[in-house]
């Protein structure tokens, strides 16, 4: 059976063109496009919240998004047992939401980071089967506000249930960096306790095309296929 | 009219006599103000249309030149190419936050307004020398604004130019340039199809922001003055351009209007008198309609310059379908006003006629100066002192200098992989995209050789092109078409006015050889603060392309044990502009020797040579030699902790600067082959070593190449905080 996804279009998104040509190319399946007004969702098994400036970042990154009329919907499929993923403005939407934990603070040098970044895998899930451990990703990574936060008692909760996807690392060259944003335990990306939904700030979808810099994004829909 | 307002809208009083002579009628304050945004620099270009006029501006694959408000080439198929750059150096200096964000949204306007989606944006910043406050203060309000604004609106940066020099330090310039791509049989223009369409207004709120921008920046600046002009700089919102850009290309799209035109520079005033002009028909246009933000006069609306605007003609049927497309959007929408058949324009407000003026006097009657200019005095050449320099000293001086540091600490601040079709970031000799479901790409490049056109304006803006032209090569990039930003200081002197023309005089002379027509552009005048003027710095833009994005270089090391070649011909020592300034060897600008006249027929030679090798596969990696010669090349092409070994009859030669300068990189097995296409082709080449993993070595000489590396990579971080 072939694989159906959809991404939602807020106003001041602007990654939904390129998640949903990443989800064409990479799925081959039916992939819709819904906006952020909808109050119904088709039944698919993977939504993206892509990645922008939902709303132009006004009050909180996030903040307004996680009050649109399609959310309800969002949180339904979630509960659902499907996948979500949110990147970047997405994984700040989900924390606002409260289908993930902590918060995105601004970058420890408080100024937009837009660069590649490395990452590799910490605990498994159904979003980074195909990744081999300690495997390391080069994928882009621009925000503002990327520097993931929480309280010990949160993060030990994520440790203990692995809900920790990804985690920023350093490349295989010098004059790479640890931990680009400062985010505690250089976290990346985490998932819910039932490990269906992702939020992550890197941008698979800006790697995965044969002329992309790199092509280790399509890992992510690799291992939601297999 | 009392002088002293006249003066005040910066027009002279020779200027009001012509207008009040073709009225013969005394002029309301409106239409005073109409005058003083339409007659000054900013928009009737009255000191440069003269020596504009002399451009090539077209050829085979022109769509569009100058005139509207962005020049479009022909990319084959149903693609077309918009791009245009422009400056916002004033305001930038005043707040460069804000100045600096409301410049990329002003040429991103210009962009979709011909009915293209954005794809890239470039910019050319200039600031003072780095240990003053205040220009720590700019840079990072500059680079924050231009970050801001585009990386909001979510449109990829990919490159541009930074430098530092003291002549900026109290006129800092931000050129910001913008590439769209557009379908040919979707193209807009401002141009209005019929008497009776409706006039609209799009976007945001009118609010007091701006007014007299234009005229602002056609200004002398004192220090003093800068909190004074505050009011008058425009304060931007991405979000609500990234919503206006949505709403227009929808609306165009689904051809529900038939013209539009983005109210920039001079407002609703300028917007639709261009309209009005182009279509050689009136308008009317009732300013009591005009979305207010906060109540003003009619004065006050004619001349603000709020932003994220947009004026468009439509047809009355449509008027309900385009009010629904744009509440989608969230974006405010009103019907002001219609084209009228009276070539005249009018504006109402509180059923008073305050401006009913005909077309011609405001456009065609703009005045055109034939400013008096000099011709700099012919250079004596002299032989200058390189005996005490040392090549560690030589190699010191580069990386103590921002100029020619790794400057991620800029680029990392933009989005430049938003959209998904990035190929080549900042940070290369050209930023490339690709066209969106195509394989197609689009190669840009940003320039400018302010001491080379300072030393010889004619020769020093054929260097200039040729460097945009070489940027473009290095990458396969086939260039096509050029947008120039002539930044200049005060014309009332003879000196820049010559300056100016000679610089015109070169860019005309190279982008005819190259068959790289102007097909945009802008004019900045009155660049100078305390009287100091700027060092010429007309900025060009050049944009090429290639069908086939598998065939583009990287600028970057491929493989270590590869060889090193250089193409070109070096300048001498003794003219190498750039190295006796920044080996601290001249100091006054009077000291320089004249410039190598500029052989462009060798350029093309050499150019053509990298394209087919590159074609042929032969090219592993290529880089364009500029500032700080082949050093300065073969440090930018450091990759993966890739180093190189050389060897040169005179270390000095790695730092001169050259024309037609290339570093190739070529594997063993393809050096005869490449080697005997050159010599077939009579071009000369020098080997002058390969690829090391790890190091630096010259002439048998070690570096530590880590040392130099992290200088490089982050000592510009370290300088500018």
């Amino acid at each position: 059976m072939s694989f159906k996804s959809a991404v939602i279009t807020f106003p001041g998104s602007n990654c939904d063109r390129d998640a949903l040509c990443y989800l064409k190319d990479l799925t081959k399946g039916e992939v819709h496009n819904i906006w952020h007004e909808e109050t119904s969702l088709p039944k698919v098994d993977l939504v993206i919240l892509p990645g922008g400036f939902s709303f132009g970042d006004y009050l909180r990154s996030g903040a307004m998004a996680s009050k649109s009329k399609i959310i309800d919907e969002v949180v339904k499929h979630a509960n659902d047992n499907r996948y979500l993923l949110g990147i970047c403005n997405g994984f700040q939407i989900l924390t606002e939401i409260g289908l993930l934990e902590g918060a995105l603070i601004r970058n420890k040098k408080l100024k937009f980071l837009g660069k590649n970044c490395f990452i590799k895998k910490k605990f498994k899930n159904n979003f980074n089967l195909s990744i081999k451990d300690n495997q390391i990703l080069q994928i882009p990574v621009a925000h503002n506000e990327g520097n993931f936060y929480c309280d010990t008692e949160t993060l030990n909760l994520l440790k203990n249930n692995e809900q920790i996807a990804f985690e920023y690392c350093k490349g295989e060259f010098s004059n790479t960096e640890e931990n680009i944003n400062g985010s505690i335990e250089a976290i990346a990306g985490i998932t819910n306790k039932k490990k269906n939904v992702l939020g992550m700030m890197p941008h698979p979808e800006r790697a995965y095309s044969d002329f992309h810099q790199s092509q280790d994004g399509r890992l992510i829909i690799e291992s939601l296929i297999s | 009219m009392n002088e002293e307002l006249i003066l005040q809208h910066g027009l002279t009083l020779d200027e009001f006599q012509v207008i009040r002579k073709y009225l013969n009628r005394d002029l309301s304050i409106e239409e005073l103000g109409i005058f003083s945004a339409m007659w000054n620099e900013h928009c009737c270009y009255k000191t440069s249309k003269k020596w504009l006029k002399k451009l090539p501006t077209d050829n085979e694959i022109v769509i569009q030149g100058p005139g509207e408000n962005a020049g479009v080439i022909d990319l084959q198929d149903n693609d077309g190419i918009a791009f245009k750059i422009e400056s916002h150096n004033h305001p930038s200096y005043i707040e460069p936050f804000n100045g600096s964000a409301t410049g990329v949204g002003g040429i991103l306007r210009d962009i979709f307004t011909m009915g293209a989606r954005p794809i890239a944006t470039l910019d050319s910043i200039r600031f003072g020398l780095i240990e003053t406050e205040k220009t720590k203060y700019l840079l990072n309000g500059v680079v924050h604004g231009i970050g801001h604004y585009g990386n909001c609106i979510g449109i990829p940066n990919i490159g541009g130019e930074c430098e530092f020099e003291s002549t900026y330090d109290f006129n800092n310039l931000v050129n910001a340039m913008a590439v769209g791509h557009v379908q040919k049989d979707k193209i807009f223009y401002s141009k209005p199809k019929s008497i009776g369409g409706l006039i609209v207004y799009i976007g945001s709120k009118t609010g007091k922001d701006g007014i007299h921008g234009a005229s602002m920046a056609s200004d002398v600046f004192s220090e003093e003055d800068e909190d004074e002009k505050r009011p008058s700089v425009q304060v931007g919102d991405p979000f609500m351009e990234k919503l206006l850009m949505e709403g227009c290309l929808e609306l165009m799209s689904s051809g529900l209007i038939e013209s539009m035109q983005d109210m920039g520079a001079a407002g609703i005033t300028s917007s639709s008198v261009e309209m009005a002009s182009k279509g050689n028909v009136g308008v009317y246009i009732n300013l009591d309609k005009v979305p207010l933000r906060q109540p003003l006069s009619a004065y006050e609306i004619l001349l603000s310059e709020s932003q994220e605007r947009m004026l468009a003609v439509i047809d009355k049927k449509n008027n309900h379908k385009v009010r629904e497309i744009l509440q989608k959007w969230q974006i405010d929408y009103e019907v002001i006003g219609e084209i009228t058949d009276t070539k005249r324009v009018v504006f109402e407000s509180n059923n008073k006629k305050v401006v009913d003026l005909p077309v011609e006097i405001i456009v065609d009657d703009a005045p055109e100066y034939d400013r008096e200019f000099y011709i700099p005095r012919k250079r004596k050449n002299k032989d200058f002192d390189f005996s005490k320099i040392k090549l560690e000293d030589m190699i010191i001086n580069l990386l103590t200098n921002l100029n020619y540091l790794d400057k991620s600490w800029v680029f990392d601040q933009y989005d430049s992989t938003v959209m998904g079709d990035t190929i080549r970031e900042p940070g290369q000799s050209s930023g490339i995209v690709k066209i969106h479901g195509t394989q197609k790409v689009i190669g840009a490049s940003t320039d400018c050789n302010p001491l080379y056109i300072r030393i010889n304006p004619y020769e020093g803006m054929k260097y200039t092109v040729a460097e945009s032209y070489r940027n473009l090569i290095a990458c396969n990039i086939n260039p096509l078409a050029i947008t120039n930003n002539l930044n200049f200081a005060s014309p009332l002197d003879p000196n820049i006015m010559g300056e100016l023309v000679l610089s015109i005089h070169g860019l005309k002379t190279a982008a005819v050889k190259f068959n790289t027509p102007i097909v945009s552009g802008n004019v900045s005048l009155y660049n100078q603060t305390n009287e100091i003027p700027i060092k010429p710095t007309p900025v060009i833009g050049m944009v090429g392309s290639n069908m086939d994005l598998n065939k583009i270089n990287t600028n970057k090391f491929c493989e270590i044990g590869n060889k090193i070649l250089i193409l070109g011909k070096q300048l001498t020592k003794n003219c190498s502009p750039y190295l006796l300034q920044d080996q601290k060897i001249a100091f006054n600008i009077c000291e320089f020797n004249d410039l190598e006249g500029l052989d462009l027929d060798f350029e093309k030679k050499i150019a053509n040579c990298v394209l087919e090798l590159s074609d042929l596969k032969c090219i592993m990696s290529c880089n364009d030699i500029s500032r700080g010669g082949i050093f300065s090349a073969l440090l930018k092409m450091q990759y993966k902790d890739m180093g190189f070994r050389v060897k040169v009859p005179d270390p000095i030669d790695l730092f001169c600067e050259y024309s037609a300068g290339y570093v190739i990189e070529i594997r063993s097995r393809d050096f005869e082959e490449v080697t005997s296409f050159l010599t077939k082709k009579g071009a000369e080449y020098l080997e002058i070593g390969e690829i090391i993993k790890e190091g630096i070595e010259i002439n048998s000489k070690k570096f530590d190449y880590f040392d130099i590396m992290n200088k490089y990579r982050n000592d510009f971080e370290k300088i500018i905080s």
